[in-house]
């Protein structure tokens, strides 16, 4: 198991590396600068100068890939260009907590609203209430959440007033973005319980369950669900990898101050420390997140090994 | 079974009743007699240095937070702020502000002329790598400390008492003081500062000496600003506080202001001609010019004449009345109208159209360029743009009307704004669009961008008489001479016509009715000083 896990964390080290040079090289191959300004002002040449001086660009692109990967080491990507007076640190720091709290509670909503649906439509297969169940999965999938976002936003803050249209200062402000990102995980975990359970549901034990007499719930909670998470577990790992990154949109609409901005506008402010921060950080995270789905699924079923 | 399922959908709609009750407590409160004004600054400010900060997200909100020597008035003309009174010499070319006896910063220390010395040193220190600091060129001795040519105290500016500042110019120009209003030239805290370089950086350092004072900034969240009791002219001051939002959606910025989160938007694109066509649309002049380039040094805009046809054969009204639909006014001339010379006649209106719409001429002069040029077909065109629903809207009507009233077909490509703007920079166009806002409230302004080499010169057009013309302008001290310069020079560019111009830039917005006051300048930042709201 040590050995797997050194092996694992070596591995890890080897693709952040290519990630973070990859990123390196596509960054300085797009054509623009840093200090092209948006709103048509030009800045003269003197300063256009001075700043490449401030932020090294004015190096060899080899010098600048060796501050580039100490500055990775050290966790320190200096300044924002875009935002001189916030280092990277400090804008990761920001986001991070904020996108972190809508994607946890993103899955907890879709954890349990999914399982619950998947059961409903397991136990009354077939009838009207598998058929909405798996329509409403059906419509979760294939409704992107940002077209769910607006719906959301047009009827529940501006027609009835219930809830306000964005910004993060509290619960009510969480539902709406909750709801618009949850609803497509849910949907995945519905339909993967509901034929798990009723595969599970024909097996023997079940029927010898029935048979003993024991209660439907403790049927269904103590011996058929726990079954059939499995399937659920492995896909879990995946969808928390995409909704902590794919909150970008729903951030966008909500006006939620997460991190997900800061991929996209640094992109196109050719912001370099953010772009190389913000890439280096989350794939960091999300490698860590894989090599725990990974462990803990080894853990779940003997049967998987680790080597 | 059925137990079992209540249960679950009893559990279920009890999580979202308790999600749909806390939304409901958590709805702000209704305000307890403040006046507390909502706005969204669409971003986190880039910075609030004032030596550094060169956009709008910076300086709306910093225009409220500190204030230099002059203070535009809602009509947008230079009154006495920190300066309560001021000399000229002579030549024009020497400036003794007397700053107030009563000018405070928000710790208690009094302004004075070493805080401007020390601020403006800053904008023009090479090492603060300043977008901004061409703005003070103007002052003898800037330039060449900017470029690293010369030292620091060479800059004439200098505090000869705690409450004097002697500033000599480079040239005699008649905008200085109307310049001095803008944010690059704002006074800093030179004790705080010393002390500590970041102190811009958060709310708990923050020192001005402006109308509102900086009470809280999380950063790319909110800020609250709230009215500075310091502050020499804060009877003046009516609203109590300023919430700020940071969303950079339109249309959830629209929502906001639809439900009350917010007191003021922009008009989204796709409810735009809805709402311009309701009247709630509120619209103030802007400086600046959408125009299209010509680049000179391709073909076929080598030769003047096709570059007259193609201007005559575009229809700015019918852009500005049925593309645009945005109330913006159709420009013939470059600088737009706001700037009056000595005899208090507007720019704009003293040079007036320069050139109209004429499709008979235009064809024409596309006939006789062609001859000149020897062209039997004209060579391949294309209108570049940056990637952008108006812009795009603007150059397909464009590529129209030069397809009906030329018979020429041009191809549209566009480009990623960043990329876009190197490569217009890079004169690798043929055709492109230009925008160009004012900096500073001044036709020389306008005029200084197509002198030869100047990187707004996408165009590469190079004329000696039009060099000549704006460099002395841009030295003059005789202001009825240096209009006249500058009527001339203006002619001269659109005679020549390297570009030519579409419409005049405005700012649209939406404003909860109770709300008045706010001043939107033309050349200037949102001023937020006189702004009143009725509960």
């Amino acid at each position: 198991m040590a050995k797997y896990i050194l092996k694992r964390f070596l591995e890890m080290l080897l693709t952040i590396w290519v990630i973070a040079t990859l990123t390196f090289v596509l960054m300085h191959a797009i054509p623009g600068s840093p200090f092209n300004t948006s709103n048509g002002k030009s800045i003269n040449a003197v300063a256009i100068k001075n700043l490449e001086a401030h932020y090294h660009l004015d190096q060899p692109l080899p010098v600048q890939y060796l501050i580039y990967l100490k500055s990775i080491i050290t966790f320190n990507y200096g300044p924002s260009i875009r935002q001189p007076t916030q280092t990277v640190n400090d804008l990761i720091g920001q986001g991070f907590p904020v996108s972190f709290e809508l994607g946890m509670w993103t899955l907890i909503v879709a954890i349990i609203s999914g399982i619950a649906l998947g059961v409903i439509a397991a136990l009354k297969h077939n009838g009207i209430i598998d058929y909405l169940a798996i329509t409403i999965a059906v419509l979760g999938i294939s409704i992107p959440n940002f077209v769910l976002a607006t719906l959301l936003i047009q009827e529940f803050a501006v027609n009835l007033e219930w809830l306000p249209v964005g910004t993060w200062q509290g619960v009510s402000y969480m539902v709406l973005p909750v709801i618009a990102l949850a609803t497509g995980p849910m949907a995945i975990i519905a339909r993967l319980i509901r034929s798990s359970m009723l595969e599970v549901l024909n097996q023997d034990y079940i029927r010898v369950a029935e048979a003993k007499g024991l209660s439907p719930v403790l049927i269904v909670f103590k011996h058929a669900l726990r079954n059939a998470l499995l399937p659920v577990v492995t896909v879990v790992g995946t969808l928390a990898a995409g909704i902590l990154t794919g909150t970008f949109v729903i951030e966008k609409i909500f006006a939620i101050p997460g991190m997900g901005k800061y991929f996209v506008d640094s992109i196109n402010s050719r912001d370099y420390p953010v772009i190389m921060g913000t890439t280096v950080f989350y794939s960091t995270v999300l490698i860590i997140l894989l090599f725990f789905v990974d462990i803990i699924y080894g853990w779940l079923d003997p049967r998987i090994k680790l080597h | 079974m059925k137990k079992w399922f209540s249960r679950v959908l009893f559990v279920s709609l009890s999580l979202l009743l308790v999600f749909a009750f806390s939304g409901c407590t958590a709805r702000p409160s209704a305000s307890s007699g403040k006046s507390v004004l909502k706005l969204n600054n669409g971003s986190e400010p880039t910075t609030f240095n004032p030596a550094v900060a060169f956009d709008s997200y910076s300086l709306n909100p910093l225009n409220n937070l500190l204030e230099g020597l002059t203070r535009l008035d809602k009509t947008n003309n230079p009154k006495p702020a920190m300066a309560q009174s001021w000399t000229v010499s002579k030549d024009q070319k020497t400036y003794t502000f007397h700053i107030r006896q009563d000018a405070k910063w928000t710790n208690g220390d009094p302004v004075t002329a070493k805080d401007f010395v020390y601020a403006w040193r800053q904008l023009l220190n090479p090492k603060t790598a300043s977008p901004a600091a061409f703005l003070g060129y103007i002052v003898q001795g800037a330039e060449a400390y900017n470029a690293g040519k010369g030292p620091a105290s060479g800059v004439m500016v200098t505090a000869t008492g705690s409450k004097t500042l002697v500033v000599k110019l480079r040239a005699a120009q008649s905008y200085f003081t109307n310049l001095i209003s803008n944010p690059a030239f704002f006074p800093v805290d030179a004790k705080v500062a010393q002390k500590n370089p970041n102190w811009f950086a958060n709310a708990k350092t923050f020192v001005g000496n402006g109308p509102f004072k900086l009470t809280s900034w999380k950063h790319n969240a909110s800020m609250v600003f709230t009215k500075n009791n310091t502050y020499w002219d804060s009877k003046s001051v009516k609203l109590d506080q300023i919430d700020w939002a940071m969303v950079n959606n339109p249309d959830t910025e629209y929502q906001m202001y639809k439900t009350g989160q917010l007191d003021s938007s922009g008009v989204p694109a796709d409810l735009s001609t809805k709402l311009f066509q309701s009247g709630k649309v509120k619209v103030a002049p802007q400086g600046g010019t959408f125009f299209i380039s010509m680049n000179v040094k391709q073909a076929p805009f080598q030769n003047i004449n096709i570059r007259k046809a193609f201007a005559y054969a575009v229809d700015n009204k019918q852009i500005t009345d049925y593309v645009l639909k945005q109330k913006n006014v159709p420009a013939y001339g470059f600088v737009s109208p706001g700037f009056k010379d000595p005899s208090s006649q507007d720019f704009r209106a003293h040079n007036g159209d320069l050139y109209k719409y004429d499709p008979t001429q235009a064809k024409s002069l596309l006939k006789k360029g062609m001859q000149e040029a020897g062209y039997k077909t004209l060579p391949k065109i294309t209108l570049t743009y940056s990637t952008d629903p108006q812009n795009q809207a603007i150059c397909e009507a464009i590529q129209a009307m030069l397809k009906k009233n030329l018979g020429v077909s041009v191809g549209l490509a566009n480009m990623e704004w960043n990329v876009y703007q190197s490569q217009q920079k890079a004169g690798k166009f043929q055709l492109s669009k230009g925008s160009f806002l004012a900096d500073f409230a001044d036709p020389i302004d306008y005029l200084l961008n197509f002198q030869t080499g100047n990187q707004m010169n996408s165009m590469q057009w190079s004329n000696k008489q039009y060099d000549q013309l704006t460099t002395e302008a841009s030295m003059e001290a005789n202001n009825t001479k240096r209009y006249n310069e500058m009527y001339q020079a203006e002619k001269l560019l659109i005679n020549q016509m390297p570009l030519f111009p579409v419409y005049f830039y405005n700012q649209a917005y939406l404003l909860n009715p109770k709300v008045s006051g706010i001043v939107y300048h033309p050349v200037g930042y949102m001023e937020l000083k006189w702004a009143t709201k009725v509960n």
